[in-house]
């Protein structure tokens, strides 16, 4: 004879991911090192924005980043040419990275023979919000050229992160509106840093790494 | 697009519970998620039903999803419930806080649940 049993469980789905993510923080803040999850759409930014931050800090610390894309390893061969440590996930189809992909690069190499990781999320605004890869911060990088509204149609992710990048601000005036941007995701989220960078003309990006709290000496 | 992959973390989830009870079938899987977890239900769905198709345990197996309201913090008052009302027009999810009215409040994303699971199990 069978019977129907009803098991009560109230755990997150991604439990699994969510038990890795923490695991992952712990270790990084036991061994002192400092991980960051770098958000947003594609050609917001991101690898050259990571390229910008790698040639300021490759001469001071030991850098390892993690980039995640569907197919193709051109962004993390563009920013190993800047002197740090790079790997490439290719997802497939996947549109975010998460902890057990973290995990397995990671597992490859000596943590301790570096100081500070940082992954390139897959670019999107919408699916890395919900996984937590984790890192002791979450970025999410915007173009003024993604068009004015970007933010406030993509709330999710900046009430996620910690730091907002307003990217290309060159190009403010000639038709794109940084400021709109900057309002409008200190409206989202109060206490976030918010922040215009260039990195095709390297403004805003000590700021940046003073936000990220990485000093250089 | 990540319905996929909750699909499976659910799915190997229940496998381990359904195990640990020595179930014959798992009969009913109960979920639980907020307005602000982006979840597409049929695509959540077909995931599910894509997912057991391999899997024994499973073949009678149907996923519920038990939707609920939203939740905030306010940064003012530090009220945690449900908003006053929905986001204002340009700010889709700058709830009010309907203890003292400040639209300075966080979205508690109460992430995807698994409530329950309804298992065959020997007597
Ligand atoms: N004008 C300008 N172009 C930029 C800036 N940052 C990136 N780009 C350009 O935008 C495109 C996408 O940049 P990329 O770093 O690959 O974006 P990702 O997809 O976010 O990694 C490239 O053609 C870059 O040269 C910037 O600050 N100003
Ligand atoms: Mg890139
Ligand atoms: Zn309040």
């Amino acid at each position: 004879m069978t019977q129907e049993k009803k098991i009560s469980v109230k755990k997150p789905a991604y439990l699994q991911n969510d038990i890795l993510a923490d695991e992952i923080r712990e270790m990084m803040k036991s061994k002192n090192k400092l991980f960051f999850n770098i958000m947003g759409s594609i050609g917001a930014g991101k690898t050259f924005l990571l390229e910008r931050i790698a040639e300021k800090l490759s001469p001071y610390f030991r850098i390892f980043v993690i980039n995640g894309d569907i197919a193709t390893t051109i962004d993390a061969d563009r920013i190993a040419k800047k002197g740090v440590d790079t790997v490439q996930i290719n997802t497939g189809g996947g549109c975010h990275l998460n902890a057990k992909l973290i995990k397995n690069e990671l597992d490859k190499i000596n943590v301790d023979d570096y100081d500070i990781f940082f992954t390139e999320n897959v670019g999107n605004l919408i699916c890395p919000a919900a996984w937590d890869v984790g890192a002791q911060k979450n970025i999410v990088v915007v173009s003024i050229t993604e068009g004015e509204y970007v933010i406030k149609k993509h709330p999710i992710i900046f009430k996620g992160a910690q730091i907002a990048v307003i990217n290309k601000c060159d190009l403010d005036g000639l038709g794109f509106d940084s400021q709109v941007l900057v309002e409008d995701a200190k409206k989202i989220k109060s206490n976030m840093d918010v922040l215009c960078t260039s990195a095709k003309q390297i403004t805003g990006i000590d700021e940046l790494i003073a936000s990220l709290g990485i000093k250089i000496q | 697009m990540h319905e996929y992959s909750l699909a499976s973390a659910i799915v190997n989830q229940v496998k381990q519970i359904a195990i640990e009870h020595k179930a014959l079938k798992v009969n009913k899987v109960t979920v639980s998620a907020d307005p602000y977890e982006m979840i597409i239900p049929e695509l959540l769905q077909d995931a599910f039903k894509i997912i057991i198709t391999e899997i024994e345990l499973f073949q009678n197996a149907h996923l519920e999803l038990l939707k609920l309201p939203a939740e905030i913090i306010c940064l003012e008052c530090e009220f945690k419930g449900e908003p006053s009302e929905e986001g204002d027009k340009e700010f889709a999810y700058n709830f009010k806080c309907s203890k003292c009215g400040s639209r300075d409040t966080h979205l508690n994303i109460r992430h995807l649940t698994i409530e329950s699971v309804d298992l065959e199990i020997l007597e």
